[in-house]
């Protein structure tokens, strides 16, 4: 009843909360040097909780003593690694599917390495930065935690992690470019762990009946175009093809139209002529080849039962939705993104930092590292379509591009050929309200694009 | 003659009265939907299967009716140690609620002392400052205290309500002075008049504020989030629930299976105090 209610104050309060957050974070850093005490206190908590823990670990051990052995040679840890710890593991990824997922690979971990437990706390991803912000205002920040791409600037920068090149790590397992979007400044302050990318994904049955040919790697926005209005049937409630006016989706079209965001003295850019041609390609299609932006309003997954239930041909969405689609049936394909001047496609990175105050920063590197590259992890995320893992591993991929549909899965790795990173700012909530709020503007009254963009871009400045 | 002129007038005045009537209960009777509307669309989405809560058009009545989303949502977490952590802070935090809105009610209320409307000015103010604004200082706080993660970091800031204070105190000052001076007369003490005259008195206003605090413990979410993230051992009902919430997509009828489960408590709860409730909504003219 007053759940959405609840929902859209709490994403108010989430940027509130955060600002508060990073103010009372600057302070509290003195605040924690000032108190040996408090820390000790704390240390004697841990050593306790680690101790009751030793049980469960030993009986981890036992579970997961096979996968050891096939695994490499469980590694046998220098003596002075024996004192027992516990590092905490916060994440907004692994809820509510993957938990078991994530304690699979916890377990595998402990038992390489049975001096360290680990603790996990979870949220939903609306939920999580309220509670992580508050933890780290409150100096009780987890030992590690998940951050997005574009958050990750806005932490790094804060303060508030840790530096992982000096706690010593391998990263000589991870796709290179996903490795540079957790540096800031040339400091490698998280790893990544996950990506995902975005493709078109098409309903075959209607293509079928239509008599179109399926879109290929090969199509421009025109293609698109075109097919879409073919494909149209207002009277039947089917759609064309389905792209969010967003943020997300305008970067990326920016770049497709052979644009950019910010030019190389960081000032806002797209009011260029690419960036009217990205806006009006998106803002051109609610209402016409897509159901209007009232029709779809705070709907929840309303592109989802839309293309579920056979109603909608095309789709720009993720592939985070594979196994959605797969379960609903609806016969499907995908393809890359079609392009306009070059291509470029969205992908979405997760990546695993520590906390700069973590009392356990060797352990804490040794667990990020292991969660974000080892064998286990990698096998464990592509066996259950848990995202992508970050690993430069093609050997790796090769029974995950088995599994259809879709049957072009090679699609999701070749769209990584043509990445179009989303522009970071420290402000980057605020930033990504302005673009959003002035193509809806486009949308919705009919505003004129180019002064808009104009306007969008002056405001974006303001806050870089 | 006189008669029969009469009777149609008569006649004319019982049915416009009449079709008042029905207008006033067409009035009511869709206020009413309204109101349970979305309660009907909660409980029938709890009955859909994936695929019947993804169709579009979208649909009201399940087919066909499942009870898979109650196993589900049961199993998504620790659903019966987070249902019991919220049983429990409910009733206490509610309890402690009372004992400290209607100390301080007494004392506002009957208690002459210099600054006393001042400080219950002040104590009002209060109400106006939302808990977003005091969150991390509270954090802050709880860490120092070491209560983090804890039953009573969570109960503690939920213990005194200025809003109840302020019920109670206007319930006290509803009765006459006379009863206590009577009861002073034959030697009671403060905590007597307070416990043994004045109480009795104010059971409605006492169920009324008893359900709301309720209501609210159970509800609340930003402090029990914060608060108890450290470990699975504290966390209460709604924050178990929204992590039921995907980031890229949420199985609504798992989620309103867990909203039917947890509003089951405060329907209960209602329903045991609602005779003292209308009453006091009667007798202080409060909605």
């Amino acid at each position: 009843m007053t759940t959405s209610r609840r929902l859209s104050t709490r994403r108010s309060l989430v940027a509130l909360v955060a600002t508060l957050g990073l103010v009372a974070g600057a302070c509290g850093g003195d605040d924690d040097t000032a108190e040996p005490a408090d820390d000790a206190t704390d240390e004697a908590d841990d050593t306790t909780e680690s101790a009751e823990s030793a049980d469960d670990t030993a009986d981890d051990a036992e579970d997961t003593a096979d996968t050891a052995d096939e695994a490499s040679e469980p590694s046998e840890e220098p003596a002075d690694d024996a004192e027992p710890v516990t590092i905490s593991y916060f994440t907004f990824s692994a809820a509510p599917d993957h938990l078991e997922d994530l304690d699979n690979i916890i377990a595998a971990f402990e038992a390489e390495h049975p001096n360290i437990t680990i603790e996990t706390q979870t949220a939903s991803y609306d939920d999580y930065f309220t509670s992580l912000q508050t933890q780290i205002a409150g100096g009780t920040a987890p030992d590690t935690f998940e951050l997005n791409y574009e958050n990750f600037v806005t932490y790094a920068r804060s303060g508030a992690l840790l530096d992982l090149g000096s706690a010593g790590i391998d990263t000589s397992r991870y796709y290179p470019l996903a490795l540079e979007g957790f540096q800031d400044d040339g400091t490698q302050y998280g790893l990544p762990a996950t990506f995902s990318d975005v493709v078109l994904i098409y309903n075959k049955a209607l293509f079928d009946a239509a008599g179109l040919d399926y879109p290929s790697a090969d199509w421009t926005w025109e293609d698109e175009r075109a097919a879409a209005e073919a494909l149209t049937d207002l009277d039947a409630g089917v759609y064309g093809s389905y792209q969010p006016v967003s943020f997300f989706e305008f970067y990326k079209a920016l770049g497709q139209a052979g644009g950019e965001f910010f030019d190389a003295d960081g000032n806002a850019a797209f009011n260029s002529e690419a960036g009217v041609a990205a806006a009006e390609w998106l803002t051109g299609k609610p209402g016409t080849i897509m159901p209007t932006l009232a029709e779809i309003g705070g709907t929840p997954n309303f592109d989802t039962n839309l293309f579920q239930s056979g109603k909608l041909a095309m789709w720009h969405n993720g592939i985070w939705q594979f196994n959605g689609l797969n379960e609903s049936g609806v016969d499907y394909d995908i393809a890359v993104e079609p392009g306009m001047v070059q291509k470029a496609n969205a992908v979405f990175m997760n990546g695993v930092v520590a906390s700069a105050d973590t009392e356990h920063a060797e352990a804490a590197a040794q667990w990020i590292e292991f969660f974000t590259s080892s064998p286990t992890t990698v096998e464990t995320r592509l066996a259950s379509s848990w995202e992508l893992p970050a690993v430069d591993d093609e050997a790796a991929f090769a029974a995950y591009l088995e599994i259809t549909p879709p049957a072009n899965r090679q699609a999701v790795l070749d769209a990584l050929d043509d990445i179009a990173l989303p522009p970071v700012i420290e402000r980057q909530a605020e930033m990504q309200d302005v673009i959003g709020q002035a193509l809806e503007r486009i949308v919705l009254d009919g505003a004129d694009i180019q002064s808009t963009l104009d306007q969008a871009a002056a405001d974006v400045d303001a806050l870089s | 003659m006189a008669d029969l002129a009469i009777a149609p007038a008569d006649g004319r005045h019982a049915a416009r009265r009449r079709a008042r009537l029905i207008g006033r209960y067409v009035v009511m009777v869709a206020c009413a939907a309204v109101m349970i509307g979305p309660f009907v669309w909660m409980v029938l989405a709890a009955l859909k299967t994936d695929a019947d809560i993804r169709s579009v058009p979208p649909t009201l009545i399940p087919e066909p009716i499942t009870g898979e989303n109650f196993t589900r949502v049961t199993e998504a977490f620790d659903f019966w140690r987070f249902t019991a952590n919220s049983i429990g802070i409910a009733i206490a935090s509610t309890t402690l609620q009372l004992v400290t809105a209607t100390t301080a009610a007494y004392a506002f209320a009957r208690m002459e002392f210099k600054g006393r409307d001042a400080l219950f000015g002040l104590y009002l103010a209060t109400m106006m400052i939302p808990l977003q604004v005091v969150i991390v200082p509270l954090f802050i706080e709880m860490r120092n205290l070491g209560l983090v993660d804890s039953y009573a970091g969570l109960l503690l800031p939920t213990i005194v309500s200025s809003f109840g204070t302020f019920l109670m105190r206007q319930a006290f000052l509803g009765l006459p002075r006379e009863l206590d001076e009577a009861a002073f007369i034959d030697g009671a003490n403060h905590f007597q008049v307070f416990s043994k005259v004045l109480l009795p008195l104010v059971k409605p206003a006492l169920a009324t504020f008893a359900v709301f605090a309720f209501m609210a413990t159970w509800n609340s979410f930003l402090w029990p989030l914060v608060i108890t993230q450290a470990s699975d051992r504290h966390v209460t009902l709604p924050v178990g629930l929204a992590r039921l919430n995907g980031r890229f997509g949420t199985d609504w009828n798992v989620v309103m299976a867990g909203s039917v489960i947890s509003i089951v408590p405060i329907v209960a709860f209602y329903v045991f105090t609602q005779r003292w409730v209308i009453r006091s909504v009667a007798f202080t003219g409060m909605k």
